[in-house]
């Protein structure tokens, strides 16, 4: 395996069942037994023969439309979800940003969130106490320690969570629209760290609808459309496409 | 491996369980061990002036079979919504799934030890023989660890996709408490089913915990390996099966 690939994706295709009638409990599953039993389902194609290569240090850009299958290519490699056929190789620690503050508890301190929340992000207890102070002025919350979360601005958990995130010292980072988080300033916070990892020789995938962003981070990018990959390579030509076939789709 | 990899998570989740349960309520701590004393006068009035079973010490029999009961009757009802109650930490990242069942499962049997904790004067002072065997008490529980875990995993993993199973399951945990002597004495069991009865392994659980609690008995060499089988392989069928379900969980959620 060579060292300089920080992911490697091989005929990556998932298929999602969406059943007409969904049934989530005993007594529905017997209902609808009694009644003959409508098992039928539509399929989804959300990404269909999927590949693509990330060098180790590059920031690499996923955008499509909705519905391309951006997010369902993020959690296949984050591990959240299954492919039915494909290979995923992932060359180092890898950590999802799909979404901030997962697993937060509103009934516990922000200390304790932090502790929680860190080692939901593969942190020892230990690192984890090595970086408090850092993660508390990053956040600006450092008033805030002993305080309940559920007490917190919906801003702050969010300053919280980042702050706390950004410590996992990944090989691989996920991004998935999370710079857009709390006030302008904070935002710009965000985007100098996203930076400074860059800078560090990490790996940045970014799913992203902001073209100017992936246009400002990204060096590759990738063009996803109905699960598909239609163009792949330097960002500006792929951006160029995308813009062509969102007019070609609006203009019909 | 999993358990040793994610150690700290594993704490910190069983620790915010128990700060959540236990701060919710001012009362929440003293009413976990309020509930089995209060269930005992209960069922003692009951079945002493209404049965009037003949059972040596009824009071710590019922109240050693209550405790050790309600491990998994709570343990199994909680753990069951530990993968549906944290939709985050299963579709936004990865974390081995068993890790939720795993601190759920431990912050009811730290709740479960804190019980039996607060049993012990009663033991003195209600009369019961208390002797050495008394430390039996890690071994059998650790066994009864691994028998409530074995289980949860596969309520967790089929709540899932079922998510009336804890009405299910309410139902066969009232069969359950009926179905072991809990609140009545063995011997009233016809000696023609005593054969079938013993095959419930609550059942000698729940002896066992009365041989070394309240008779001080050393326990069966043969009914603690019986039941650390039984432990052993809840946990492997109830991994199998988990790790089969889990593939689908985070389209499921």
């Amino acid at each position: 395996m060579e060292s300089d690939e920080a992911i490697v994706v091989e005929h990556l295709s998932k298929e999602f069942r969406i059943p007409h009638d969904r049934k989530v409990t005993v007594y529905e599953h017997i209902v609808g037994l009694l009644k003959g039993g409508n098992y039928s389902y539509e399929l989804f194609q959300a990404l269909d023969d999927v590949s693509f290569t990330v060098r180790r240090g590059e920031t690499f850009g996923v955008i499509g439309p909705n519905g391309s299958g951006k997010s369902t290519l993020l959690k296949i490699l984050a591990g959240v979800l299954y492919p039915d056929s494909g290979r995923v190789r992932v060359n180092g620690k890898i950590a999802p940003f799909l979404e901030l503050g997962v697993g937060f508890q509103p009934d516990l301190t922000a200390k304790e969130n932090v502790f929680l929340y860190g080692s939901i992000m593969g942190l020892t207890r230990k690192e984890i106490g090595k970086r408090y102070d850092e993660i508390l002025d990053f956040a600006e919350l450092r008033r805030f320690e002993n305080m309940k979360l559920k007490n917190f601005s919906s801003g702050m958990a969010v300053r919280l969570a980042f702050a706390t995130a950004v410590q996992t010292d990944p090989d691989i980072l996920l991004v998935d629209e999370v710079l857009a988080v709390g006030d302008e300033a904070f935002q710009r916070k965000c985007s100098e760290k996203i930076e400074e990892i860059r800078r560090q020789g990490k790996t940045i995938i970014i799913v992203s609808h902001a073209l100017g962003t992936v246009q400002g981070l990204c060096e590759r990018c990738m063009l996803l459309k109905g699960g598909r990959i239609l163009s792949s390579g330097e960002t500006g030509k792929v951006v160029e496409e995308y813009l062509r076939i969102s007019a070609a789709g609006s203009g019909m | 491996m999993w358990l040793v990899d994610y150690r700290d998570l594993i704490w910190n989740l069983t620790i915010s369980d128990l700060k959540v349960k236990y701060q919710s309520s001012v009362l929440g701590f003293a009413w976990s061990l309020l509930n089995p004393l209060l269930m005992m006068l209960v069922l003692y009035f009951v079945f002493m002036n209404v049965f009037r079973f003949e059972q040596e010490n009824f009071a710590l029999y019922l109240l050693i079979g209550l405790i050790a009961w309600r491990f998994l009757a709570n343990g199994t009802m909680t753990a069951m919504g530990s993968i549906v109650g944290r939709p985050g930490l299963v579709t936004k990242l990865y974390i081995p799934r068993q890790i939720l069942v795993m601190s759920s499962v431990l912050s009811s049997f730290i709740s479960s030890i804190l019980e039996f904790v607060v049993l012990i004067p009663l033991l003195f002072i209600l009369g019961a023989k208390v002797t050495p065997n008394i430390l039996f008490f890690p071994v059998v529980h650790g066994i009864y660890f691994l028998i409530v875990y074995g289980a949860s995993l596969v309520l967790a993993a089929f709540f899932v996709y079922f998510r009336d199973l804890n009405q299910v399951w309410d139902v066969v945990m009232q069969a359950g408490f009926f179905l072991s002597p809990i609140v009545y004495p063995i011997s009233i069991i016809p000696a023609a089913f005593l054969e079938y009865y013993m095959l419930n392994p609550m059942t000698v659980l729940i002896e066992t915990y009365r041989e070394f609690l309240l008779y001080g008995v050393t326990p069966s060499p043969a009914s603690l390996l019986a039941l650390l089988a039984v432990g052993a392989v809840m946990v492997a069928a109830g991994t199998l099966v988990f790790k089969r379900l889990e593939r689908r969980f985070a389209e499921e959620i």
